[in-house]
């Protein structure tokens, strides 16, 4: 349902957290990570989980506060990396939308396919795409004015079946 | 020299055979074959751990030299190995990672493996306890009693790891073969219950001797920012990187300074028992494992050959069974941060063997690998690879560095 915004504006909560999402798909199949976290509340957390039916738990792969991935996509540089593309394909399921405590929770699907570039033999390999993570974004937000910030991002992937795995964030 | 000729190019290089190998040993299939027969089917495997399969009738699925075997739990609490295989028509009895037998099937009851095809049913000693319509197909001419599971030898040892071997009557038991490597940490390992948090698995186009490779060498460490901003002093490059009967190495401890990467802390407060804060030790188990402790977490890789460019890698790591909740997220993240699949490190590695399995494809032209670097058995000397191909010359009665020929003892192995 609209509301108004401190300029008198009519903002659609929902629109607005697919919007960013959206948005921040694109921001992260650019590699413009500060950009991305500059839609992170400061309080944001970030986690990559999986239920690994293997050892019948929940693994956590990779979990960092707002200050972590900062410094994380900072030093991303000094490491050898595969510079592979990433191309995130998401579809927003779902959005929960809390007038009253000003926030949202957001279900969203996510593919992510890998492009390969220098991961292998790239003679050979550059080029093709290849299914890369199966799974979910698990989003919640705070609403304020005309903005969605990300409070949370838990990326829900079914693999296990990880490969060379990834320096970058999903 | 300057850039090599072809025939430069394939010359020996100027070190003793033992100092490297021709790359045929990580690509030729006859080779990779008789791996798997006279290795892989006659070691000592670790095939997960004890906390993977908690209760009595939990199971666990896995393979070795592609036999597919199932680990259970029995009612008296004792861990069991067997091949994955009714003697039935060959039916893989299990197809699930893990489980739990209290659960009936569809095809059969409650604490029982039961094969889905036609309803044989074993119990958790690999018993036959049932064959469907036994007397109207097969009279008096064969019954459950004939027909039993194949029972493996298989053994929970050194941190709760169940070990199997294919072979009846193995060259040599699990204590002997692994205790000297494990003396480092096995007060340690064994202080109290360990509890696997992480699990994730990657296949490579690489032999699964360069990954083991990677894991008992530390030169590639200039690779690792990580390492090298935390590790580089002189207490790093005094580490001993010691050689152990039956083709084991053990890389010793030193404090590492996880504060000076930044974002990174101290895992001192949650070390292992017995060890002081921040140590990290490696143990690298002939024909392809490894456990790595740094300070607050233990990592085991166990390797499983698929092809001769191609192999599996199971990632586990391990906290303390008594953690609280915070403890173990704390010990997740300091596993993760570096060697999960979105770690600092483990991406480096792997992209560093997937390099070396790409230009040592099946087929591609034979090279020397060199293993010649001596810094007196420290950090950065060759000598553990050196060690494991000499065992590997053995059970192989290959020459690592002339395949086609028999394997000789080196004459500097005393120096060694």
């Amino acid at each position: 349902m609209p509301r108004s915004c401190k300029w008198g504006l009519l903002v659609d909560s929902a629109a607005l957290v697919r919007d960013t999402i959206y948005r921040s798909t694109i921001l992260l199949d650019r590699q413009e990570w500060n950009d991305w976290l500059a839609h992170c509340d400061d309080n944001f957390e970030y986690a990559i989980r999986a239920w690994s039916p293997e050892i019948n738990k929940d693994v956590t792969y990779l979990a960092l506060d707002r200050n972590g991935l900062a410094t994380m996509v900072k030093l991303l540089p000094k490491h050898n990396t595969d510079h592979s593309p990433l191309t995130r394909h998401t579809s927003v399921y779902t959005v929960d939308v809390d007038e009253a405590a000003r926030s949202a929770k957001a279900i969203s699907s996510v593919v992510v396919y890998q492009t390969l570039l220098d991961g292998i033999n790239s003679h050979i390999d550059a080029g093709e795409s290849r299914l890369f993570l199966v799974g979910k974004y698990i989003d919640t937000f705070k609403l304020q004015d005309d903005q969605a910030k990300f409070l949370s991002r838990e990326v829900r992937i079914e693999n296990r079946r990880l490969d060379k795995g990834s320096h970058w964030p999903i | 020299m300057a850039a090599k000729n072809h025939r430069q190019w394939l010359a020996d290089p100027a070190l003793k055979p033992s100092e490297w190998v021709d790359s045929r040993i990580y690509s030729d299939p006859e080779i990779f074959e008789e791996e798997l027969e006279k290795i892989f089917k006659k070691s000592w495997i670790p095939v997960c751990h004890e906390s993977e399969l908690p209760n009595p009738y939990d199971f666990r699925t896995t393979s070795i030299a592609r036999e597919p075997v199932i680990v259970c739990r029995g009612p008296d609490n004792e861990v069991r190995a067997f091949f994955n295989v009714c003697p039935h028509r060959g039916m893989i009895i299990e197809r699930r990672p893990s489980g739990s037998f209290l659960e009936g099937q569809p095809s059969g009851n409650p604490k029982r493996m039961t094969c889905m095809f036609h309803a044989w049913q074993y119990d958790m000693r690999g018993n036959c306890v049932y064959i469907s319509r036994e007397k109207e197909g097969f009279q008096e001419r064969l019954c459950k009693e004939d027909v039993g599971l194949r029972r493996l030898r298989c053994e929970v040892k050194f941190g709760g790891f169940v070990w199997v071997n294919l072979e009846d009557n193995p060259q040599t038991s699990l204590e002997d073969w692994g205790a000297a490597a494990f003396t480092c940490l096995r007060k340690t390992l064994e202080a109290e219950p360990l509890e696997v948090f992480h699990y994730h698995k990657a296949i490579v186009n690489a032999n699964y001797k360069l990954w083991h490779d990677t894991n008992c060498e530390f030169y590639h460490d200039f690779m690792h920012y990580h390492n090298r901003v935390t590790g580089f002093n002189d207490a790093y490059f005094a580490r001993k990187n010691e050689a152990f009967d039956h083709g084991h190495i053990v890389v010793g401890t030193f404090e590492v300074n996880y504060e000076k990467y930044e974002g990174f802390d101290s895992r001192a407060a949650l070390s292992f028992p017995h060890l002081p804060p921040n140590q990290w030790y490696m143990i690298d188990m002939f024909p392809g494992m490894n456990f790595n402790l740094r300070g607050s977490a233990l990592r085991c890789d166990i390797v499983t050959p698929l092809a001769p460019d191609k192999v599996m890698i199971e990632f586990r790591g391990l906290g303390l069974k008594r953690d609280t909740a915070e403890e173990r997220q704390t010990r997740i993240n300091h596993h993760n941060s570096i060697w999960g699949p979105f770690g600092r490190n483990l991406h480096e590695d792997l992209i560093g063997v997937q390099g070396q399995g790409t230009t040592m494809a099946t087929g591609s032209e034979p090279r020397r690998i060199l293993h010649g670097r001596h810094e007196n058995q420290t950090i950065h000397d060759e000598n553990g690879m050196r060690h494991y191909y000499q065992e590997w010359g053995r059970w192989m009665n290959r020459s690592p560095s002339k395949p086609d020929l028999p394997y000789a003892e080196p004459v500097s192995v005393a120096a060694e």
